[in-house]
């Protein structure tokens, strides 16, 4: 039996030409005779712990010779503190995930942005500032909702890629002039003094990937260039 | 009991500093027999080739300067085949061993982390395996000819040495190679690898390469050239356009006379620059075969080992911890190791085994994964007056194969192709 478009001889039973994809047709078709079986392996993936108990250490010795410095000094935290959390920050994003063998982003990023939100509540705190509610926490759960949404998105979703980053880009965007919202109403600060130019830039970009995923040779012209 | 242990061959040392979490630098040798195999019996003949070649039964271990091989305490266990060859093989299935013996059906497979042996290595042990395990299931004494070793006696130190100390130039040649045409595709699910093979009739093969005055190799590597340069016209102009250069590896046991089971083999890239103009098929392997000819010599691969072998002499880079040093050897990788090749042939030519053993063998594959940068590479194995051209991708697209054999079929070569294709 011979692929009649590539000319090569072909196992007894094939549906196909694996070279060209041409159907086979054989009013005496056999049985095919498979040379691997079907069993896939069981995926593989380890967690990094060297790395995160490398950083686990680092972040510990760190934070211990903060608290000893600040303790000695001045006998209380003082400027202590934003160095610890912010260890704990660092941990939290960079160490955490190595301990997992398959860290999912969808549950990481949340989880990062809580953190954030902690660490800035503390800062807001100390300082006596009155711009968490009204600024720092909106800012952060717009955040969080974007870059969730886009990562459940392009991991769940299959095709539609030029669509999905087309929206990300607008809806990042549209975050610069929410910033500025939250900035203008808690600071008092004059309304797009910069958000629109930054809405602009994100938003032609975004427009023209939606566009892009409308027309098909432009996609595949796009798909080939920026092949990573 | 003290644990033997070996310190990575010179060319190994690169392998566990460039892995990644879903890729290992590991290759195939396999058979397949004449009647379906017994596990049992399969099982036996692996303990019973233990003591006989200690290198290959090791687990891969972190020191603080460097990597090393470790005597293995378990069993190496054999296993079901997959729908796939070379499937990922993980850290920790690295620290129990760094080989795998599987089976389907008539066929027995042997899979190596490349940091135990090359491909001549892995094939030495697997006929050595078959044969073993024929003695024990057929009865028949297999003389010690060939590629087969006396299984009561202990590995010879020229077996166990690294090469490339003893062989290295004083001088080191330059490393520096300009990138060539990149293959790429749409990675398949799951770290799925389809494995394309085309039967093709070796005296066939012999008297076209015969035509242009060339070696089966220097064919191939032709066949393979014509077919990369038409998917780079394809896809950009000339002049925007990156050599093809096909990536060979060079036995040196034959250069040097080594007896080494370990790594002792270098590769060349050889390739042609299209963007100077076009090539006809006779010009592309005359052009790669010269080039072959004229690199694969004793001087110039010492000079090119020497390169390899000399930062190793380096006392600060000795006492350089193994993490720096492996961030330091996956960007020399990453610029020059991979870079200098659009795919490999990778040719172990035929094996020459005892008269008594080929009646209970109908057919042998060589299979080398896909590289870390590149989806496509091919291995060449002849067997029993066939050649078993692999050719393995980790994308969907199938362009090259089936430019490459269909080529073939033009030259007038018959071939037949089995797939693992889903």
């Amino acid at each position: 039996m011979y692929c009649v478009k590539c000319g090569v001889k072909l196992q007894e039973g094939v549906e196909q030409c694996p070279l060209c994809l041409t159907p086979v047709w054989n009013p005496e078709q056999k049985e095919e005779r498979r040379s691997y079986p079907d069993t896939l392996p069981q995926q593989h993936l380890e967690a990094d712990i060297p790395g995160a108990v490398a950083l686990t250490v680092i972040c510990a010795v760190a934070s211990i010779v903060t608290l000893t410095v600040c303790l000695k000094l001045y006998g209380k935290l003082q400027w202590g503190g934003y160095v610890i959390l912010g260890l704990l920050l660092f941990y939290v994003i960079a160490a955490l995930p190595r301990w997992f063998r398959e860290p999912k982003c969808e549950i990481f990023v949340p989880v990062d942005h809580v953190a954030v939100a902690l660490y800035v509540l503390y800062i807001c705190l100390k300082t006596g500032g009155h711009w968490y509610v009204s600024f720092a926490l909106p800012v952060i759960i717009s955040s969080c909702i974007i870059s969730t949404a886009m990562i459940c998105l392009l991991k769940y979703v299959r095709g539609g890629r030029p669509f999905i980053l087309g929206g990300f880009l607008l809806a990042l965007g549209g975050f610069t002039v929410l910033v500025e919202f939250f900035e203008h109403l808690s600071f008092g600060f004059r309304m797009f003094r910069w958000s629109l130019y930054s809405l602009a830039g994100f938003g032609s970009v975004g427009l023209f990937l939606l566009i892009a995923g409308m027309i098909p040779s432009l996609r595949q012209r796009m798909r080939k260039k920026f092949f990573f | 009991m003290q644990k033997y242990w070996y310190r990575l061959d010179t060319a190994a040392l690169i392998f566990p500093a460039t892995r990644r979490r879903n890729w290992a630098n590991a290759f195939r040798v396999s058979a397949c027999l004449k009647e379906d195999v017994d596990t049992e019996i399969l099982q036996q003949a692996v303990d019973g080739l233990r003591h006989r070649f200690p290198s290959y039964y090791v687990t891969l271990r972190r020191g603080l300067f460097w990597y090393y091989l470790e005597e293995s305490s378990e069993q190496v266990r054999v296993r079901r085949d997959y729908a796939y060859p070379l499937t990922f093989m993980s850290s920790r299935e690295l620290k129990h061993n760094c080989m795998r013996i599987l089976v389907y059906k008539n066929r027995i497979a042997a899979e190596f982390f490349h940091s135990l042996t090359d491909g001549r290595g892995g094939s030495i042990y697997l006929c050595n395996l078959i044969a073993r395990y024929l003695e024990l299931k057929e009865g028949i004494t297999i003389p010690c000819e060939g590629l087969i070793r006396d299984l009561s006696e202990t590995p010879s130190p020229e077996e166990l040495e690294d090469s490339f100390l003893k062989n290295a130039a004083e001088v080191a040649s330059g490393r520096k190679e300009e990138p060539s045409y990149r293959l790429h595709g749409t990675r398949e699910d799951r770290g799925f690898k389809t494995l394309t093979t085309g039967i093709v009739e070796t005296r066939a093969l012999l008297d076209a390469a015969h035509r242009y005055g060339v070696t089966v190799t220097a064919l191939l590597a032709g066949v393979m050239a014509e077919s990369i340069i038409a998917m780079q016209n394809a896809e950009k102009p000339r002049r925007r356009q990156r050599p093809v250069k096909i990536t060979i590896p060079v036995d040196l046991r034959r250069l040097y006379g080594s007896e080494t089971l370990r790594n002792f083999s270098l590769v060349l890239n050889i390739g042609v620059d299209p963007r100077y103009g076009d090539y006809t098929l006779e010009e592309l392997c005359k052009n790669i075969y010269h080039q072959l000819c004229a690199s694969a010599t004793r001087q110039n691969m010492a000079g090119m080992i020497a390169a390899n072998v000399q930062p190793q002499k380096l006392i600060p880079l000795r006492l350089t911890p193994v993490s720096i040093k492996n961030a330091v050897m996956d960007a020399v990788y990453r610029r020059s190791g991979e870079s200098g090749g659009s795919l490999n042939i990778s040719n172990i030519t035929a094996l020459p085994l005892p008269e008594v053993m080929l009646q209970y063998i109908s057919r042998m594959e060589f299979i080398i994964g896909p590289q870390r940068s590149y989806p496509n590479n091919c291995s060449v194995l002849s067997f029993g007056g066939y050649t078993y051209i692999n050719m393995i991708r980790n994308i969907r697209q199938s362009e090259l194969e089936r430019r490459f054999f269909s080529r073939l079929v033009e030259l007038g070569i018959a071939v037949e192709i089995e797939s693992n294709r889903r």
